[in-house]
């Protein structure tokens, strides 16, 4: 039988460790600085976006090992938790819900393509929590008074092609393309990049002869070449994400179309992959909007750089970059404030600040879409060279038009 | 004219892929009213061993059909008898969902064994066309086309000149009646969900030279194959050929004289439209339950 003074005792040592364990959960979180800092994302690891979204599972992954391995966020280890939304808008949605409601992550992190970020940053929003986002520079993101909402890249969607765009309309008038045309996907991202482009291009002379948008599950591209061959536009501007810029390039080439200028958005960034799909014989010459150049002499670019190739092996793609890029913001917020209380106080440190990332230095508007200029990057000789602005080349020229078949 | 001939030609040849891919599963539907909602899975399935065979064996991938398609067949005989079989006479839901769940699976082992990126099949003929009278016809859509209609036309005689089309058929018409004639209709259930699920193997290979493809990509296939199977006549071979060139052309003609954007939507309205005046199809029987019904 219990002795009543024991019974007493366990009584009060029982009391005492609920007292200590309910005062450990209702403190400030950063007393218990042993328990890392979990950072929620959702990201189309499978679905239409698999190619893009696993790149940027890999460079948020760069990130946190990196963090973790130089001390941590406010001494604390980075823990990701990362689900699959499949591509899929409503998942995404339950996937942020989740996050927030069941894991009770501390931070967020975005997602790839604007499709995806648009409902993901209104839960967020919802929510009160900072929203840093890799991809996903619709115009459409900005115009809804989020607080919350930065995009850590160089420029919006609308701005993506215009030191391309400028470029062009700058040529001398008898090497400029007197036509073009603008196939796009139907996608937030693609198509203000596509439309921005098409609106200095004709202010500067180039006729439009064909203008067309497609349904984001279009797989048969050979009508739409067919329609661009009969008009033979001299410059193809095609808003692409990665397997319609891979289908419209098979299609050019069966039908023997073949424009002096291509110039496509986000297919062409992704290397290795977009060369083996269409040929890598065929890559000579295209032109496209980049983030990220792996050469760049960036704060930090060459260690992560070399940090993404002893994990993962190879060059990074422009999405785990842009990805790591949206860890440094998060990073620099959470620092630059020195708490993960007020997600509010991190929004507007990050309004007022500039930050020093792998895609060189970033700002906002206090709409949070970004203020800056994209590079340019052409396919040289069977890699991706850098080619605008002048100030960041990595190439001494320009290939004349895209020489198809020429490629290595 | 020209432009409306290459825009004929180019849509014919996009519907003799589709009539590959929704032959397999008419072909189940007709059998064994039997909903196959991983048809598209197994599609990107064949299209992925298709590119596996490619790579290590260096075999030209329409070639490839004599080696993947034994193997989508076995695997289908497989699935059948242990998933499908015990649930072949269930109500149509229950195998709809069964399916869906067979499709969710296989995506995911197809993520798993071959990951998730973008991938293409790129024979040398990928790039090159027949040129005539100011017309091309891609290589890679003409031999696929050829393809199709070779194993279309062997699948059709199969069912109409052999002893084991009449059983498929007889199972397919009446399972009590072909029971009581000797025809095992379990047995020929397992033959026709393997050779429905092959038939998606051959068109698979097609596929995959001409599109690229990811495991995801499955969703879409199924979505026009239903729809292409619905508009000739659930269960008819015939009337799923005919719905796929129909789809086709209509695809390629709105891209080119209405917009692409609706490319994808009209051909879905014209099966609509087609299901208004004729509820069974193209070349769809009306069931005595129907008349009642109606």
């Amino acid at each position: 039988m219990m002795n009543a003074s024991t019974s007493r005792w366990k009584i009060l040592a029982v009391m005492s460790s609920l007292a200590l364990g309910v005062a450990a959960c209702g403190g400030d979180p950063e007393a218990s600085s042993d328990e890392p800092i979990r950072i929620g994302t959702s990201l189309p690891l499978t679905g239409e976006f698999s190619q893009p979204g696993k790149a940027a599972q890999e460079g948020y992954q760069v990130w946190q090992e990196m963090v973790n391995e130089d001390g941590g966020l406010l001494g604390r280890d980075v823990e990701l938790v990362v689900k699959d939304d499949a591509s899929n808008q409503n998942t995404i949605v339950s996937d942020y819900n989740a996050l927030i409601s069941q894991d009770e992550v501390d931070l967020l992190l975005g997602t790839f393509s604007s499709l995806l970020n648009l409902p993901a940053s209104a839960v967020a929003e919802r929510n009160q929590m900072l929203f840093v986002e890799p991809a996903g520079g619709s115009p459409e993101m900005f115009s809804r008074d989020f607080k919350h909402l930065f995009f850590s890249q160089q420029a919006t969607a609308d701005k993506q092609g215009k030191v391309f765009a400028e470029w062009v309309a700058g040529l001398p008038e008898d090497e400029r393309p007197k036509t073009a045309a603008y196939p796009t996907i139907d996608d937030p991202f693609a198509a203000p990049s596509v439309k921005g482009i098409q609106e200095i291009l004709e202010g500067a002379g180039v006729e439009t002869v064909y203008e067309e948008t497609y349904a984001i599950d279009t797989k048969n591209f050979d009508t739409i070449v067919n329609g661009m061959k009969a008009k033979s536009p001299e410059l193809v501007v095609h808003g692409a994400v990665f397997e319609d810029g891979v289908g419209v390039v098979r299609a050019m080439r069966k039908a023997n179309f073949r424009p002096d200028w291509l110039y496509q958005t986000t297919a062409p960034s992704l290397g290795k992959q977009y060369a083996d799909a269409i040929g890598a014989e065929n890559t000579e010459g295209i032109m496209f909007a980049i983030s990220h150049a792996p050469q760049a002499a960036t704060p930090g670019n060459e260690e992560f750089v070399a940090k993404y190739e002893e994990m993962f092996g190879g060059l990074p793609p422009e999405d785990a970059a842009d990805a790591f890029a949206a860890g440094e913001v998060l990073q620099a917020a959470v620092e630059g404030v020195g708490s993960i209380d007020d997600q509010t106080a991190l929004a507007d440190w990050l309004r007022d600040n500039s930050v020093q990332t792998i895609l060189g230095e970033l700002q906002w508007n206090d709409d949070g879409s970004p203020i800056g200029d994209f590079l340019v990057g052409q396919w040289q000789g069977g890699g991706v060279e850098f080619i605008l602005p002048e100030e960041l080349a990595t190439a001494d020229e320009i290939v004349d038009g895209w020489r198809p078949g020429e490629g290595q | 004219m020209t432009q409306l001939a290459q825009n004929l030609l180019l849509g014919l040849l996009l519907g003799g892929v589709y009539a590959l891919a929704a032959g397999g599963l008419t072909l189940i539907f007709g059998v064994m009213r039997v909903i196959n909602i991983a048809q598209g899975a197994f599609l990107i399935f064949a299209a992925f061993i298709t590119y596996s065979v490619w790579q290590v064996l260096g075999i030209d991938p329409l070639l490839a059909i004599v080696i993947t398609t034994p193997v989508i067949f076995s695997i289908g005989w497989v699935t059948y008898k242990g998933i499908v079989a015990p649930i072949r006479t269930a109500p149509i839901a229950s195998t709809v969902l069964l399916t869906f769940g067979l499709a969710l699976v296989l995506e995911a082992v197809m993520g798993m064994v071959w990951g998730n990126n973008s991938t293409a099949i790129r024979p040398g003929y990928g790039n090159e066309s027949f040129t005539f009278a100011g017309l091309y016809l891609p290589k890679a859509q003409v031999y696929g086309g050829l393809v199709a209609i070779l194993v279309l036309v062997t699948l059709g005689l199969m069912l109409t000149k052999t002893w084991l089309g009449r059983a498929i058929r007889a199972a397919a018409a009446n399972p009590a009646g072909a029971e009581l004639v000797g025809i095992k209709v379990a047995a020929v259930a397992a033959l026709v969900f393997a050779l429905g699920i092959a038939a998606a193997g051959a068109g698979g290979a097609i596929v995959g030279v001409l599109y690229p493809f990811v495991p995801g990509a499955h969703y879409q296939w199924i979505a026009r194959l239903l729809a292409i199977v619905v508009l000739g006549g659930m269960g008819s071979l015939n009337g799923a050929i005919l719905g796929a060139l129909m789809f086709g052309v209509a695809e390629t003609l709105t891209a080119a004289y209405i917009a692409p954007s609706w490319a994808t939507a009209v051909p879905y309205a014209i099966v609509f439209l087609v299901l208004l005046i004729r509820p069974q199809g193209l070349l769809g029987s009306r069931l005595r339950e129907d008349a009642v019904a109606a």
